[in-house]
């Protein structure tokens, strides 16, 4: 986290050119006297590491800066936009992990069958796609040419079933590729699993195949996936990004994408500030969860 | 062994698929129709002059698509192999002294490991001003990571070997050993890492592209996809553009990982016959 502000402080200090102007932007006119004016305004004129400690200081109340090309404090534009890509990020990681963990359970426990090997290529193949060109050809498919879901925007009205219906192609979406992702992982898992010694005696005490597989292997085998959905956090959610400005949904995504194209440095900052202390938190979650789920990491034994 | 013989199949296929893919880009010029910079009418369908139509520039979509094979092979392989080259220092490294230089490293791989590489790609590639060369240090001095991590737990198990341990005996230094006894012993698994950096690193270059962050001055795929997406290729269904250069992504990184994979799969089966 303190290597992640660091980046964030450093990283405008040492672009060439003149870091006022890099804020500011290149589409507004200003005089040098306004240039000196904001300078002091900001701070820049003290040295490194006065500034540094102000910089800390604000990040600790919520302060990311101010936008200007929205004219707005980064935080508050952040807050407002984040809730939705939240929403649509998480139902899909929760989602992708359940369908990931449980087809993945299912392909490996006979990896020779056809239908596992069908799953299994599928799967790799989704998680080669860049999920922006799936969510693409999705939208082409089902909103163009079927007509059966609208091609953007969250609502139409504020209510759930017109959420619904506009989230649940992009969800959709998102899912498969977090769910391919986890699949792989899963399956690897569970043909290591299913030649330990527990497995043959839970099939020796009498269990049929599933059984064995969902009562025993199932919690084993899934931990390397709770680490894999903690670390794929950033992925997936960035992956969201992607897939919200192919659907225009009004989230972090559009909001990052025009922020490049209108090179709103701060705000870029501000954005990749907030996704990283996700993907922390993400991490301490799954870090609590393993221990939940695996007794040996629970008493510190390993 | 139907398995094995599936595996071997679907591993030509993807070497296959893959010596397609080289040749578009060693060679563009003898196998493309058309010149990076012929123009001719805008926004044309399919037809016999153009294989698959033309962008709202007048650019052969096809000759696009051929041009464009080299920069996205060019920013996966060279990333990967940096990734490789600094993955490799630091297990070995961390693996080979263990101790304190260990602990360090390994915080440091960890702190490498928990950022999320897409944002702050993003955000160095709108800082730097993008260019093939920034775009492959970036991606390769974010990517070393899980290299760095098996190449340690290998290093830890070689360096408790018979030879290594004469060799130390016989003074040779440090570096000597990890050059001539280690590295032969671990490449076997930094291998098949290698390919899954390169895979990752061109789904990356598509995906930056696709944003706008790519080298301006050349057109790969994931450029070509994003100015279909933005220049009104996609909502008119002009499918033969933003089509070819996505399928070509998948193919491409599909082809890469398949073999990434077949190497895993490969060193698991020999170790399980010893």
């Amino acid at each position: 986290m303190c290597a992640i502000i660091a980046i964030n402080f450093a990283l405008p200090r040492l672009m060439p050119g003149d870091p006022v102007m890099n804020l500011i932007g290149e589409d507004a006119m200003v005089t040098p006297a306004q240039l000196a004016e904001i300078r002091a305004k900001i701070g820049l004129d003290r040295p490194v590491t006065v500034q540094f400690v102000s910089c800390l200081g604000d990040l600790l109340c919520g302060d990311l800066g101010y936008s200007f090309h929205l004219h707005g404090p980064v935080a508050g534009i952040l807050w407002s936009r984040m809730s939705w890509t939240l929403l649509f990020a998480g139902t899909a990681i929760v989602l992708g992990a359940l369908i990931g963990i449980i087809a993945g359970a299912l392909s490996g426990w006979k990896p020779e069958t056809r239908r596992s090997r069908a799953v299994t290529c599928a799967a790799m193949a989704v998680s080669c796609t860049p999920p922006y060109f799936l969510a693409m050809l999705f939208l082409a498919f089902f909103a163009f040419r079927l007509g059966l879901f609208p091609a953007k925007g969250y609502y139409d009205v504020l209510t759930a079933g017109s959420v619904v219906h506009h989230l649940l192609l992009p969800v959709a979406v998102l899912t498969l590729f977090a769910a391919s992702r986890n699949l792989l992982v899963m399956r690897g898992s569970v043909v290591q699993e299913k030649n330990s010694h527990y497995a043959l005696y839970a099939r020796a005490k009498g269990l049929f195949g599933r059984q064995i597989l969902f009562r025993h292997l199932l919690r084993n085998a899934s931990l390397p996936v709770i680490t894999l959905v903690a670390l794929d956090f950033g992925f997936i959610f960035s992956g969201a990004l992607f897939i919200e400005i192919v659907f225009s949904l009004n989230g972090m995504g559009t909001l990052i994408y025009d922020a490049i194209l209108a090179r709103d440095y701060p705000l870029l900052q501000g954005a990749f500030l907030v996704i990283a202390l996700l993907v922390v938190t993400a991490n301490i979650i799954a870090d609590l969860l393993y221990g939940a789920l695996d007794p040996r990491v629970r008493e510190g034994g390993v | 062994m139907r398995a094995m013989d599936a595996l071997k199949s679907t591993n030509r296929g993807a070497m296959a698929l893959l010596a397609v893919f080289l040749c578009m880009a060693a060679f563009p010029s003898l196998i493309a129709p058309y010149g990076p910079s012929e123009r001719s009418m805008p926004y044309q369908a399919p037809g016999p002059e153009h294989i698959l139509g033309t962008t709202n520039m007048g650019n052969d979509i096809l000759s696009e698509l051929i041009y464009g094979a080299r920069i996205s092979l060019l920013v996966g392989f060279a990333s990967a192999l940096l990734a490789t080259g600094i993955g490799l220092a630091v297990g070995l490294t961390a693996g080979y002294f263990r101790g304190a230089l260990d602990e360090v490293l390994m915080a440091f791989t960890d702190v490498v490991l928990i950022i999320p590489k897409i944002p702050l790609i993003i955000i160095l590639a709108a800082f730097l001003r993008p260019g093939v060369g920034i775009l492959i240090l970036v991606l390769g001095a974010l990517s070393w990571e899980s290299i760095a991590r098996v190449v340690r737990s290998k290093t830890l198990q070689v360096r408790e070997t018979g030879f290594v341990m004469s060799a130390r005996c016989m003074g040779f230094p440090p570096l000597r050993i990890m050059a001539s006894d280690i590295v032969p012993n671990i490449i076997h698994v930094v291998l098949p890492k290698f390919m899954l950096a390169t895979a990752a690193a061109m789904i990356s270059e598509a995906s930056l592209s696709f944003l706008g962050l790519g080298d301006p001055s050349m057109e790969s795929w994931g450029a070509m996809v994003s100015s279909a997406f933005t220049k009104g290729g996609f909502i008119r269904e002009m499918w033969w553009w933003y089509l070819p250069p996505g399928i070509c992504i998948t193919l491409c990184v599909l082809s890469v990982a398949a073999i990434g994979f077949a190497f895993e799969e490969g060193e698991g089966t020999t170790v399980r016959v010893e």
